[in-house]
């Protein structure tokens, strides 16, 4: 199989299908502005619970943060209601319209990233009372990852791809009928691109701590997490700047919470205290994926006409490789006075880390050394090789989503 | 370690605990109800603590006293480095039709020996207080049949929902728009569904299993009163506490006796109850043996079934209820009754409701000044009294084991049993390490250590009054017995009643 990696054209996935001429849009879709607010909203809610819980510890439903991630799924569950019903029972011709670009699940008619959002909407409608039952049953949250409270996270996962298949459907339509808006689409993917970046992040959050940026499992897990969405949001996109673009609003995101959350006062509501908290606790500093994606995208502007499976394996190399060489030796300014500040942000700690703690002393975790090392970038090119080449599949098919 | 002689017999003397669902302090009671002297200030305190841990305990708060302006409240534990590191405290909320009430909620993130700091503001001054809080998750809860019907359906439409947006990935959405899917992508989107639908199975079996590693964690860390065994050897009683060695199935840990605090100078405190008949109660203090287990030499008691309930107080001031059944032989020759120790014959709760006045073998009475109705889960502070043979108050008080007096409250189907002082529900030495961690003092117990310290107690100089009052609330609706034991002179007095609970 080959690659054409930054094709700017459309694509066209069967030939001996009927085409039929879509009707340029005037403008992106007002419910595409809402998608991309909700996934918004879900990150930010997301960041937000995670200070909420470092800073003032206690958790309640009603929580701003929590509002914030369940707002994500009340405006998809509304943008998909909508849809659904515009496009399965609508008369007019913006519904006729609607329904040629629509796919079939059970007599219902809507664009496939509606249902995949709706999905998520009732996954995340299901989880509350299923987490609230958890509470009383097992006592408030102890776990971030418990069966609820991954059904959550599933459901806000597939309202972000549900939205991207949302844009994604637009963008190849506007591609095809050379739409001017095929632009501004592009540009709203890559925004939700660098949120799922930040997603993924977020899931491996507790690896990827700047004390354990000296333990092989650090760039493990970011090579099976990483790659896959760099090569399916720059497949899918089209645009040789892809990796590149969401890494940058991953780290311009997590930057700018660095230096907003500390502007809001908080107090530790849990106990024990060993740390006086008196303002939110924003996240460590990024790291510093914009330097593998800079690499990759470029190794992918030169390796179009190669095989998937030979661009994973130098994908894979090239990641690993890059990302090592700039953040096992940033990890070290981390944990040095110099990083001492309000934007690197390695000031703030948990009110509850205490005082021998790894973070509070600035030590590194149990640093890994040697050949354990070496064997685990090995292992860690070679998972980042398969993440690369299972998100360029996906996102060569997602190039052909129509509808 | 006990021999395998030992043990045989402790197996044919021993019953396991009658009641699974003990609670940790007490027995069938969870909830603490407590009187706070502060500076100038009286409170009278209700934890409600939750079943499940973590969880939130709602806290109530009655003032006498000073008038007080406000009430901050903050839990930590009692012992421990966490104990001198609280978080922010939270104000109470007074109520709008009564300034002297007071209502708030405590966050218990651990299971444990906690406390509940009040900052009192009023009139007076401010003034610290604590209250120790032993909790511990007691409850597994099951999942109602509603709620597993609506998750049920909801998860079956989430199944669907995925095996048809999957069909449709496949089969519609990337043909063009206007176009009819080709039958090859019909066939390819069916394999595609039939392959989702085997995925979600998968996921969902998979899901369940982590569900019940997650229950049986959860169920692994739930509180586990200590187990007591006894051997009867003629009116010698061996009584040893412990529980099954968690590293070998076959052997059983005894816990040391430099472990458990003394309370009231004794390390443990037994209640034996004739069952079901509830005509014979004893308040013995078992001696402790030189570095575990206790002896008691038995008074002459009356053969049948005992109840026994032993209250012990673990050095991070965590209390303990330990629960076993004893039979006891006909024609036990016993010795005397120790100087501390009480007894009660009253008839047979089966046959008699006894009233509120209830006549002691000396002549005294001892009377309960009774609400007209009581309800469960409700705070009292039950007043009793002691009078003379000619019906007026007694004048020659003692405390009796340093205190005004010492309650019993006994369901009669053995589900709850607490041990309550004027005080209140807390434990003694789980008070005193609570007040000294909050910097105030307290008069009585100072040195907490059980095996250095006698049973001396430091007593009131102040003549001691004939009424006393107990803080406590009934956890459930049903039939109680309640033991009372007041001392005049060299006599401690037992008075029983009974109570029906709505």
């Amino acid at each position: 199989m080959s690659a054409d990696l930054a094709q700017p054209h459309p694509l066209v996935v069967n030939s001996t299908r009927t085409r039929t001429q879509v009707q340029p849009a005037t403008s992106v879709p007002w419910y595409i502005w809402a998608g991309a607010l909700a996934v918004t909203s879900a990150s930010i809610g997301g960041q937000w619970d995670v200070a909420w819980h470092r800073s003032i510890g206690r958790d309640t439903f009603w929580t701003p943060a929590h509002m914030a991630i369940y707002a994500c799924g009340v405006i998809a569950g509304i943008v998909g209601m909508y849809l659904v019903l515009a496009t399965t029972f609508g008369k007019s011709t913006h519904s006729a319209r609607l329904r040629e670009a629509s796919v079939n699940i059970f007599g219902l008619r809507a664009p496939l990233g509606v249902f995949l959002a709706g999905w998520g909407g009732v996954a995340m409608l299901t989880s509350a009372p299923f987490d609230n039952w958890w509470h009383n049953a097992y006592g408030l949250d102890v776990k971030i990852i418990s069966p609820p409270h991954a059904l959550l996270i599933l459901g806000i996962r597939a309202i972000d791809f549900g939205m991207l298949f949302l844009i994604l459907a637009a963008m190849n339509r506007a591609s095809t009928a050379g739409d001017e808006n095929y632009k501004n689409l592009r540009r709203l993917f890559l925004y939700l691109g660098g949120l799922v970046l930040g997603g993924q992040m977020f899931f491996i959050m507790e690896y990827t701590w700047d004390v354990a940026l000296h333990r092989v499992i650090a760039y493990i897990c970011l090579a099976i997490a990483i790659p896959v969405v760099f090569a399916t949001i720059s497949q899918a996109s089209r645009f040789r700047w892809a990796a590149t673009t969401v890494s940058a609003i991953y780290t311009l995101s997590v930057i700018a919470f660095i230096l907003i959350f500390p502007l809001f006062p908080a107090q530790p509501k849990l106990g024990p205290v060993f740390y006086p908290v008196t303002h939110l606790v924003p996240p460590k500093f990024p790291i510093l994926l914009i330097a593998p994606a800079f690499a990759v995208d470029l190794l992918w502007q030169r390796t179009k006409a190669w095989r998937f499976w030979q661009i994973a394996l130098i994908s894979g190399i090239a990641f690993v490789a890059v990302l090592f060489a700039v953040q096992w030796p940033f990890a070290n300014f981390l944990l040095s006075h110099a990083s001492e500040n309000r934007f690197f942000g390695t000031i703030y700690f948990d009110y509850n880390s205490r005082p021998d703690s790894f973070d509070r002393l600035r030590h590194f975790f149990r640093p890994d050394s040697g050949t354990t090392v070496w064997l685990g970038l090995f292992r860690a090119t070679l998972y980042a090789s398969i993440s690369t080449w299972l998100g360029l599949l996906f996102g060569r098919w997602m190039r052909g989503v129509q509808r | 370690m006990i021999s395998a002689r030992r043990r045989l017999w402790l197996c044919m003397t021993l019953t396991i605990l009658f009641c699974a669902s003990a609670a940790h302090a007490h027995v069938g009671n969870k909830d603490i109800y407590q009187t706070v002297s502060a500076g100038p200030y009286k409170l009278f305190v209700t934890v409600r603590t939750p079943l499940v841990i973590p969880g939130v305990a709602s806290i109530e708060v009655r003032s006498s006293g000073s008038p007080v302006r406000g009430i901050t409240v903050t839990p930590l534990p009692l012992t421990g480095e966490a104990s001198k590191h609280p978080p922010t405290p939270d104000a109470m909320k007074v109520s709008s039709s009564d300034s002297a009430y007071f209502t708030g909620s405590l966050w218990i993130m651990a299971s444990g020996s906690w406390q509940v700091r009040f900052n009192i503001d009023g009139t007076g001054g401010a003034a610290t207080a604590s209250v120790p809080v032993p909790a511990v998750p007691t409850q597994i809860l099951r999942m109602q049949r509603p709620m597993a019907m609506l998750l049920a359906a909801l998860g079956l439409i989430l199944v669907l929902g995925a095996v048809g947006i999957v069909i449709a990935a496949v089969r519609d959405a990337r043909t063009l728009p206007g176009a009819t899917p080709e039958p090859a992508r019909h066939r390819r989107g069916l394999i595609a569904g039939a392959a989702a639908f085997l995925f979600c199975a998968i996921a969902v079996y998979l899901a369940g299993k982590w569900w019940k590693v997650e229950a049986a964690d959860y169920r692994a860390g739930m509180h586990r009163n200590s187990q007591l065994r006894t051997m009867l050897n003629s009116n010698h009683l061996d009584l040893s506490i412990g529980a099954p060695d968690p590293n070998s199935d076959s052997e059983w840990k005894i816990v040391d006796n430099s472990q458990l605090l003394a309370d009231h100078g004794h390390l443990m405190h037994l209640y034996a109850i004739r069952w079901p008949a509830m005509d014979a109660v004893y308040h013995l203090h078992p001696v402790p043996d030189s570095k575990a287990g206790f002896t008691e030499a038995l008074p002459s008691m009356p053969p049948g079934t005992y109840h026994l309930y032993a209250d012990v107080v673990f050095r991070n001031g965590f209390p303990e209820t330990e629960t076993a059944s004893l039979p006891l032989p006909q024609g036990i020759s016993g010795v005397p009754l120790g100087s501390e120790d009480a007894s009660a014959d009253p008839p047979p709760v089966s046959t008699t409701q006894l009233g509120p006045r209830f006549k002691l073998p000396d002549g005294y009475v001892m009377t309960w000044d009774k609400p007209a109705s009581l309800t469960a889960n409700t705070p009292y502070n039950f007043v009793f009294h002691l009078l003379d043979p000619h019906g007026t108050p007694a004048s020659d008080m003692q405390p009796y084991l340093g205190m005004p007096g010492h309650a019993a409250f006994v369901k009669t189907d053995g589900t709850a049993f607490a041990h309550t002082h004027p005080d209140g529900s807390a434990a003694m030495p789980a008070v005193m390490l609570a007040n000294e961690s909050s910097g105030s003092s307290m008069d009585g117990m100072n040195a907490m250590d059980g095996m250095a310290e006698s049973s001396t107690m430091k007593m009131s100089v102040e003549p001691l009054s004939s009424t006393v009052s107990f803080p406590y609330g009934f956890p459930s609706a049903g039939t109680y017995r309640i033991f009372i034991q007041m001392k005049h002179g060299t006599t401690v007095e037992t008075g029983v009643f009974d109570a029906t609970v709505n």
